[in-house]
């Protein structure tokens, strides 16, 4: 049992990784008053544009920097759309999810099902190989999700920056008239947000699966989207939140992997089944509290007669 | 930073200027997505050969597209009834996913007579769209959840559990493949004789005609506009603003899961696992695109629809994966709605001051 | 920056505005207005609702850009495109909504604000400059509240503390007294007394003469967009010459007559409201209104009065106490019930919860009729029904602006309310609640409303008149009582109540 239990909690942070990664990302975005649905559709892209860059002959790290940059180029296209083009948010994150699925699928296709050599785990380096199994399943970029929540947190918490971005995600009209450039910060957090997105979709081809398959994203940027809301858009709960579903993804293929007989594909509703409980009950919960940034999804106009 | 020009709201948009930008918007995302096949490889005359002329001006072709527009239309008007009260109905697929695997059951366990068979497979079908909507809609009307997670969750599961039927109980086991056994020919709809074309198109008519009447004559027309427009006030003057809602919804929900049944009871014959796939967004970018008119849902499902012809002839002739369809959905809704900037602002450049 | 600073006292006027033109979306609010002010000045910016006030000291810091003319500051004419542009030149505004981040508190609002890119300014010291400022001006003040927690009052004092903290000579302040009780007005504008007399100036917009007199040195009235007196001297002019050309002509105000008031229509006993975060809104309200009497409930906004209106229209519950409606119990009846019974509501934001902007006239005027079958069966609508009604309607009410098929949101405030009397106040109306029924309008709508709401006690009905102005209480009510804090005081007939004796129920010292 204990086996059972070591072997299964070394493999979720591999899962929750990426859901931290464009977790947080996601938070910066909506903190900056943007509802962004958009992230399926920018991992795709980040999945993609990585798994492509490292089958090119890059390293896996130029693979999962170019798929950030990817994710942050189709993420940009959202930000002018709801920014510069004032258009409905939730429409243009659909839309965007499309067309990030679309140039995955038109782009990836001479590159899908053929794996490739991505970033080693710790116990797969030279100096990892005698770490103990719990640490030696890791890998770099899981230490980086780590740090990239201190960061964030404190970024946002802390700092002056991030008191403007939330000024404009609580309160459009006072943060302009205390000389915050609302379109910017909210382009810069749309940017932000779509370098972590890419980043996770990247680290989900390059490091975990290192294949690309058209449709491995498989619904983890809408659980995502659910996993801000559950988290309360902090970053800490962020952290508590991708711990649960990284969680549950991990438990299908242990529980495989010792011989549970289970049938697959209900196992595989897990993480879905689980996303639709955890959000009903944080919706419930945060009923009447007022969590959410104040002005999230709403358009901005000074002109606006008030 | 430069200097930003001015927006300022119109109060009053003229038609004719909407018009401009949503025609604008719709042939600047057209031309994107031309651009992007062109870089691909697919030499630009061929792409309009492909598209224009084999798609709508053959026979063959239009009769192709009119049996790819039945589904579409199908879930077109499904998401327009849900948008017109406010429901984002994104887990149009699942339904979808729900009334084939409703119809297939009854196929499968050959629930009553032959000649009620597939009228009972269609009812059943609704009937189980309009369940898998059915959550997602409580949540929002008792407690306020919001439905664009709901639905979408619950499209996955859908999806999963199809997946658990034709890889366990539904398996077809003369072949072996993860599809469930043909139906039988009564429980198919009738061929009109021209290409594929089935009698799928006939209920399209019908529901949307009676769709339009019903929104037009009687008081169901009446709540949904002051539903979708206002809620509150809506509710205030004494509407029936949940009954409306989950009316609205629930049918909407019901056409998604006919769609299930007309497509494996039209074209496929079976259950299989690729049916439901290109459904996600289809509804949504119908909807939108046609305004939530049940008419213009038709016009704009058979102009999809031949985007789905399209789509199979440039994968099979020049090696394009089918998911350029997806990315020219995703680019035109873009486009359109970045483009509806020009006619609900006026665009100033600053005062000389 | 320190008053003292203020070089151009004597010489440029602080803020000089010439022939500003502002329209939206092609309805003028501004046509040549000219404003001018000077430091050392408190200045009166006087009209009616909708004369433009607002408008043009929003475009003087840059809220709003202007059509056409110049606005010049310090005698400098560059042009201020942003609200913190105009702040850096000096020029401080407090909207009557504060610009204030609710959930931050009142240090994190002035660290916002403060400080370029270069000079970045810590919350410690942010708070230190709170405190300071607020030891100098005599608040009371804690710069690690969350405003969203603060009193009215308290988030006013904040604000006119940061733009004071972000060192602005020309002060602007938009009818700041509407939402204060008259002790806390009297306190703010003895501060904006004293700001003045220190060497800044400021702009002080309002429609109540008497703080003119009390505490303006000079007046600028308008009228429908454009200046009809520039800077006039305060002292020695006559009031009365103000208020005629502020608002074309003086309004008589008919007392109301004693009534022999019918049987009970309303009976409210002991009604508990909760806000959406839980909070007690409204708390153990007891009332009784009868037939062919007006109940003035007078109070401070914020005090429960929208938690009120919406719990007696039935869309959001009461937690205890008992509701009956023309003798019927009506606590937990759904709005139908309630409308069945003769319930009508005139909401103080009608464009959100009583018209539905972008349907057509007739339409909104069907929305109370449709369900009770009196435009046809279920599956047939008659729309040439509901037109006809609409056509009589536009004539009877004199709507202008729009026919049957206009949609509502297109017609102007005073239309728009004549369009929702004409719905509410129908043959059936027996108890109406009306809030704050005139806010906004002109002073021709407002005789219409009340008017109107007169004719409909006349006939029979009761009415509950909720309102923040205190005026069109005195107006209008037989009864009158205060509402402070959710609690409803004892009501007392119109005879016995002055405005001292309101004004104290009010700030909750009786």
């Amino acid at each position: 049992m204990s086996g059972f239990l070591l072997s299964w909690a070394a493999t979720v942070p591999d899962y929750a990784a990426p859901l931290l990664i464009a977790a947080l990302g996601l938070v910066i975005c909506e903190k900056a008053g943007v509802l962004n649905l958009a992230p399926e559709g920018v991992m795709a892209v980040g999945a993609m544009t990585g798994a492509l860059v490292v089958m090119g002959g890059q390293g896996p790290w130029t693979g999962l920097a170019v798929g950030a940059l990817a994710g942050m180029a189709l993420s940009l296209c959202f930000g002018l759309a709801v920014v510069v083009f004032r258009a409905d948010q939730t429409l243009t994150g659909l839309a965007t999810v499309a067309a990030g699925l679309g140039l995955s699928g038109l782009f990836g296709r001479d590159a899908v099902q053929k794996p490739f050599t991505g970033l080693p785990r710790f116990g797969e380096t030279g100096w990892g190989a005698d770490l103990p199994r719990l640490l030696g399943q890791q890998n770099a970029v899981i230490v980086l999700a780590l740090v990239l929540m201190v960061a964030v947190g404190l970024w946002l918490g802390r700092s002056r920056a991030g008191l403007r971005l939330r000024a404009v995600g609580e309160d459009p009209a006072a943060a302009d008239v205390a000389g915050v450039n609302v379109q910017r910060v909210q382009l810069l957090a749309i940017a932000a947000s779509g370098l972590l997105g890419g980043l996770a979709g990247a680290y989900l081809s390059v490091v975990s699966a290192q294949v690309w398959v058209e449709g491995m994203i498989a619904g983890r940027g809408w659980i995502v989207v659910a996993l801000v809301i559950f988290a309360g858009w902090r970053p800490g709960m962020v952290l508590v939140g991708a711990l649960l579903f990284g969680g549950a993804e991990a438990l299908m293929p242990r529980l495989q992997a010792v011989g549970v007989a289970f049938p697959v594909y209900i196992g595989a509703m897990l993480p879905y089944a689980l996303t639709l409980v955890v959000f009903v009950v944080a919706m419930l919960r945060q009923r009447g509290a007022d969590v959410a940034p104040a002005a999230l999804g709403r358009v901005f106009l000074r002109q606006d007669r008030h | 930073m430069p200097e930003a020009p001015l927006l300022i709201r119109r109060q009053r948009v003229p038609g004719w200027l909407s018009a401009l930008c949503y025609a604008g918007g719709l042939i600047l995302g057209l031309a994107i997505a031309a651009g992007l096949l062109m870089a691909l490889g697919v030499p630009g005359p061929s792409l309009w050969d492909e598209f224009i002329v084999e798609t709508f001006l053959t026979s063959d072709g239009l009769s192709q597209t009119l049996t790819a527009m039945i589904p579409l239309a199908l879930v077109g008007l499904g998401s327009a009834l849900a948008m017109r009260v406010g429901f984002w109905n994104i887990g149009i697929s699942g339904q979808l996913w729900m009334g084939a695997v409703a119809a297939t059951w009854v196929s499968l366990h050959g629930i009553g007579p032959g000649a009620l068979r597939l009228p009972l497979m269609l009812v059943l079908s609704c009937l189980a769209g309009a369940a898998w909507v059915g959550l997602p809609l409580l949540l929002r009307l008792k407690w306020n959840v919001s439905e664009v997670i709901t639905t979408l969750m619950l499209g996955s599961i859908a999806f999963l559990w199809v997946q658990h039927l034709l890889f366990g109980a539904w398996r077809d086991t003369t072949t072996g493949f993860a599809n469930s056994r043909s139906f039988a020919p009564e429980e198919r709809l009738p061929l009109l004789g021209w290409g594929h074309l089935h009698a799928g198109i006939w209920i399209v008519l019908g529901v949307t005609l009676l769709g339009v009447l019903v929104m037009a004559t009687s008081r169901v027309g009446f709540y949904a506009r002051a539903v979708g427009l206002n809620p509150r006030a809506a509710r205030a003057a004494g509407l029936p603003v949940l009954g409306t809602i989950a009316g609205l919804v629930l049918a909407s929900g019901a056409l998604c899961g006919l769609a299930g049944a007309v497509i494996v009871t039209g074209t496929e014959y079976r259950l299989s696992q690729t049916i439901g796939g290109d459904y996600l967004f289809s509804g949504i970018v119908i909807a939108f695109l046609a305004r939530s008119q049940l008419l213009a849902v038709l016009v704009v499902a058979f102009v999809l629809g031949g985007f789905y012809t399209t789509g199979n002839v440039l994968k099979m002739f020049y090696g394009v994966s089918e998911a350029v369809v997806l990315l020219t959905q995703g680019i035109v809704l873009l486009t359109v709605l970045s483009a509806q900037l020009f006619s609900t602002y006026r665009i100033e450049r600053r005062g000389n001051a | 920056m320190t008053p003292s600073d203020t070089s151009g006292r004597g010489r440029a006027p602080a803020l000089l505005m010439r022939d500003i033109d502002k329209a939206f979306d092609g309805h003028p609010a501004l046509t040549g207005a000219g404003f001018r002010l000077e430091y050392g000045h408190v200045h009166a910016l006087v009209g009616e609702n909708g004369a433009g006030k607002s408008t043009i000291m929003n475009v003087a810091t840059a809220v709003y850009a202007a059509d056409a003319g110049e606005v010049i500051v310090d005698g400098y004419g560059t042009a201020l495109r942003t609200p913190a542009e105009a702040l850096s030149a000096g020029l401080g505004m407090v909207h009557q909504h504060f610009r204030l981040v609710g959930r931050f508190t009142v240090a994190e609002n002035v660290a916002l604000a403060l400080g370029g890119a270069g000079q970045p300014c810590s919350l410690s010291e942010a708070a230190r400059r709170v405190r300071e400022k607020a030891a100098e001006l005599d608040f009371r003040l804690d710069p690690h509240a969350r405003v969203e927690r603060l009193s009215i009052a308290e988030q006013q004092r904040a604000e006119v503390l940061r733009v004071l903290l972000l060192g602005a000579r020309i002060l602007i302040l938009d009818e700041p007294t509407a939402v204060l009780t008259a002790a806390e007005a009297r306190a703010l504008l003895a501060l904006v007394r004293r700001l003045a007399d220190e060497g800044r100036a400021v702009a002080l917009v309002t429609h109540k003469l008497h703080e003119v007199a009390g505490y303006c040195d000079r007046v600028t009235i308008m009228r429908q967009g454009r200046t009809v007196l520039a800077a006039a001297e305060v002292a020695g002019a006559d009031l009365n010459d103000f208020a005629r050309l502020a608002v074309g002509e003086l309004p008589d105000t008919p007392r109301p007559a004693p009534v022999t008031p019918g049987a009970p229509l309303l009976e409210i006993e002991n009604l508990s409201v909760r806000r959406g975060d839980g909070s007690a809104a409204v708390e153990g309200l007891s009332l009784s209104l009868r037939a062919g009497e007006i109940l003035g409930i007078a109070g401070v906004g914020g005090n429960g009065q929208p938690e009120l209106v919406d719990c007696l229209s039935g869309l959001s519950p009461a937690v205890a106490g008992t509701v009956r409606l023309a003798g019927q119990e009506a606590t937990r009846a759904p709005v139908r019930r309630r409308r069945r019974a003769g319930l009508a509501v005139i909401p103080a934001d009608r464009s959100d919860s009583a018209l539905i902007g972008g349907l057509p006239l007739a339409q909104n005027l069907a929305l109370t009729g449709v369900w009770r079958g009196a435009f046809g069966p279920f599956w047939w609508l008659n729309k040439a029904r509901m037109r006809r009604a609409a056509e009589t309607a536009i004539t009877e009410r004199d709507i202008r602006g729009g026919g049957v098929a206009t949609p509502a949101g297109l017609l102007s405030g005073g239309n728009a309310q004549k369009l929702l009397l004409a719905r509410e106040l129908g043959p059936g109306a027996r108890v109406i609640v009306a809030h704050s029924p005139s806010r906004g309008l002109d002073l021709r709508a407002t005789r219409a409303v009340h008017d109107a709401l007169r004719q409909a006690v006349r006939e029979g009905a009761a009415c509950l008149l909720i309102s923040e102005d205190l005026e069109e209480i005195m107006t209008l009510s037989n009864r009158i009582a205060v509402m402070n804090h959710g609690r409803l005081s004892a009501p007392m007939p119109v005879a016995e109540a002055s405005a001292q004796a309101l004004g104290a129920l009010m700030a909750g010292h009786a």
